[in-house]
């Protein structure tokens, strides 16, 4: 009984191993397209005929009517053309993206997650368009600032992010990480709104002498929004951006990192951040703060949902660097738009996708109460939007956008929420801190 | 699976020490049969194959691919390059990779070990005696078993949140010191989980266990209450060696289980805080899916597997030996 098994196992590998040697080739590597992108191009959608694009994204909620109605404005503009969206959960489709685009019945069109993880990696592996010959058709280099156009560049050796060639285009909105506050909390204290990192200390220390949370925080699911909008505080954004795109000549201290760790310890000591953080989730610190526990909030525009009244309670700020006036701050597009390498009318997309970056975006975005960028356009006249736009539009002139940090390395998000969370349990110091993020980009880019 | 393993391997067989005589006897039954035996096999044969392509296609080969995936250096996408062994060698030097094999450790004495010694003694009680309400318990507590994980798993989220009803209740009964941030905590949070899967495989394995002291024969217990056993006495030398084969049916599908963890874990702490809850699946899960590391989830997906199949292997044997 016993050698028969053996015998079938032995069987099975020597199979196994067969086929291996039969098959004799490695995974990957299938797509062998030019990464120069095409060369011909035009503008001309309505000599495109009668074009059907299938696009995929990631959008819910409110950026879900703005895309649905920038589809619907385009479809009008050009009744040639029809787009099929296809809506996935950002998890689903950012994990799932690169086996999509492999597909022939794949989308034509794609929300990718900036970074090398899931666009560099689609980039890499020629899934996706270099889009240079549109970028000079529609003038992008011109139009979108330096610091959102890195965003979306790799050389075409797939060796560096942040310069070379156009792969995807932004919109013409931002995400940003800044700091949420409560108007109607602040009042009923009598603090004033911040403007500066000092001034947010002082107003910190007056709303716990006042018994009241100052910061809204969660720990279960490592959170990095305080984290990183306190880096971009510190850090120049020169070195951040070189930091994430991967040039060897600065390290995480230099990017104000352990300077922003230092300064969340110490709001954890003066016991300014949600009693119990450790144990509370992200979703329930947010439903928490909406309702009125936690003055101050670091977290990513659009995630806290503000509707109705909400909108004129809570307001935004973008805080100036430490020292000096400029103003840095995180903030990218909510997402990287990319053209199949498989797409069979790439004039037409791109087009849209030009079109997403047009001021009708802007003012549909702004009109939904999402945070216009690009272009100026009128906002509602609503406190937080007030707050975002006005940050945008600081960033815009300033080019002071800096990426999330976690593009630095497919790892870099593990890396800095398990630290954060060793940081605030006393189990690692920002300078141990800024060595494990410096160690996790070293291991990879050494490859 | 390696149940139903032994089961099949029972086949009749001529040893190669049998008599001459057997050996003719076996060979002219054979004979007699073999074309009858032939066409039946075919015919077998031909009924499974449709089931057999498709465990072959969605099965053996994606093994036999990610064996090979486990060799390489791969995002997914583009050329992979062939690293030998370093996957591996990773999984065993990495130390955040390394820790998740002790994590698991823990693990095993949750979902596992607790839970058939609750189940044993609780078999145990239930059957001593018919005590009314009986079927009730026994559906109470079978009841986590037809729960999605994802259910069980946010349940827990919110007992053991800060505010939530296992530290109220502490509260309550002036133990307020040990109220923690559960899921937060580096010292608990994995016990913490570990205690959603006891909860989860206990009722199992006290169900299991309930059936098989049914099937022991009333005779047995008469003569050891006759030999002047009592309860106790009765429950290891009677009911537990009766139970073997189910104590090993259960040992298998927990241990594999706590191998596996992997929902718990992803919707209560993403392997958090810091790494103090991490396991190989759901390291396996972001190497794959989050931080294209294709070949080496394939690695950690390897290991695991013969993990599994080495302990299933050791417990069917150990339990089978006299």
């Amino acid at each position: 009984m016993i050698s028969k098994n053996a015998r079938f196992v032995a069987a099975a590998a020597t199979g196994a191993l067969a086929v291996l040697a039969v098959t004799a080739c490695a995974p990957g590597g299938g797509n062998a397209a030019p990464s120069s992108g095409p060369t011909k191009v035009s503008d001309d959608v309505a000599a495109a005929g009668d074009v059907t694009l299938k696009l995929s994204d990631f959008w819910g909620s409110a950026e879900q009517d703005w895309i649905v109605s920038l589809i619907d404005q385009f479809e009008k503009k050009y009744p040639n053309v029809t787009i099929k969206r296809t809506q996935e959960d950002w998890g689903q489709l950012t994990s799932t993206l690169n086996l999509q685009m492999q597909d022939d019945g794949g989308p034509d069109i794609a929300s990718a997650n900036n970074g090398w993880s899931s666009l560099g990696t689609l980039a890499k592996g020629h899934l996706v368009l270099n889009l240079d010959a549109y970028a000079d058709l529609y003038g992008w280099n011109e139009k979108v600032p330096t610091t959102i156009a890195r965003q979306n560049k790799f050389t075409t050796d797939f060796k560096t992010i942040g310069e070379g060639s156009w792969f995807a285009t932004p919109q013409a909105r931002a995400s940003l990480i800044g700091v949420y506050y409560n108007a109607d909390v602040l009042k009923k204290l009598d603090i004033t709104v911040p403007k500066t990192l000092a001034d947010l200390e002082k107003a910190a220390a007056a709303v716990k002498a006042a018994g009241q949370v100052p910061f809204s925080y969660s720990g279960v699911d490592g959170n990095t929004a305080a984290l990183l909008g306190l880096q971009a505080l510190y850090g120049s954004e020169k070195d951040i951006n070189d930091f994430v795109y991967g040039s060897r000549d600065v390290t995480a201290q230099d990017t104000g990192l352990t300077k922003a760790a230092t300064t969340l310890q110490k709001w954890k000591s003066n016991g300014w951040l949600t009693p119990n953080f450790e144990g509370i989730d992200y979703q329930t610190s947010l439903a928490d703060y909406l309702d009125g526990k936690g003055v101050f909030r670091f977290d990513y525009t659009g995630s806290l949902g503000l509707k109705g009244d909400q909108l004129n309670q809570f307001g935004y700020i973008q805080l100036p660097q430490a020292s000096g006036d400029k103003t840095v701050g995180v903030g990218a597009a909510p997402g990287a738009m990319v053209i199949s390498a498989k797409c069979k009318h790439p004039d037409v997309a791109a087009a849209f996708l030009n079109f997403l970056m047009s001021k009708q975006s802007s003012q549909t975005a702004a009109d939904l109460g999402l945070v216009p960028a690009l272009n100026d356009v009128a906002t509602p006249d609503k406190l937080s939007q007030r707050g975002e736009a006005a940050a945008t539009a600081k960033l815009d002139t300033d080019d002071g956008y800096v990426p999330y940090f976690d593009w630095s390395s497919p790892t870099m998000l593990d890396v800095l929420s398990q630290n954060t969370q060793l940081l605030l349990a006393g189990k690692t110091t920002p300078a141990d801190f800024s060595k494990a993020v410096d160690a996790d980009r070293t291991a990879f880019l050494a490859g | 699976m390696s149940i139903a393993h032994t089961g099949a391997a029972v086949t009749p067989e001529t040893g190669d020490g049998g008599s001459a005589t057997e050996a003719i006897v076996v060979r002219r039954r054979r004979g007699r049969t073999s074309h009858a035996r032939r066409r039946a096999r075919t015919i077998g044969l031909l009924f499974a194959a449709p089931g057999l392509l498709i465990y072959g296609g969605v099965v053996l080969w994606p093994l036999v691919q990610s064996l090979q995936y486990s060799f390489y250096k791969w995002d997914g996408i583009s050329a992979s390059t062939w690293v030998g062994f370093q996957n591996y060698l990773n999984f065993f030097t990495d130390p955040v990779l390394r820790s998740t094999l002790g994590n698991v450790l823990v693990l095993i004495v949750f979902f596992a070990v607790l839970p058939i010694a609750l189940g044993l003694l609780s078999a145990a009680l239930i059957t001593s005696g018919k005590r009314p309400g009986m079927a009730v318990y026994r559906w109470i507590f079978f009841l986590p078993q037809v729960l999605t994980s994802v259910v069980i798993a946010l349940l827990f989220k919110r007992m053991y949140a800060p505010e939530g009803p296992i530290n109220e209740a502490l509260r309550a009964i002036g133990l307020g010191a040990l109220a923690k941030n559960w899921l937060g905590d580096f010292t608990w949070a994995l016990p913490a989980v570990g205690l959603i899967g006891t909860w989860v495989t206990f009722g199992f394995c006290m169900v299991l266990f309930i059936a098989g002291a049914s099937s022991i024969p009333p005779e047995l217990y008469e003569a050891a209450r006759m030999d002047g056993a009592g309860p106790v006495r009765e429950f290891f030398s009677v009911t537990l060696p009766g139970l073997r084969g189910q104590i090993a049916v259960a040992l298998t599908l927990t241990i594999t289980a706590a191998l596996r963890a992997f929902d718990l874990i992803w919707i209560t702490t993403r392997g958090g805080p810091g790494t103090s809850t991490l396991t190989p699946a759901v390291a396996l899960y972001k190497a794959a899916f989050v931080n294209p590391d294709v070949g080496q989830a394939a690695a950690i997906g390897v290991v695991m597997a013969i993990l599994c199949l080495i302990i299933a292997v050791v417990i069917t044997r150990v339990s089978e030996r006299e």
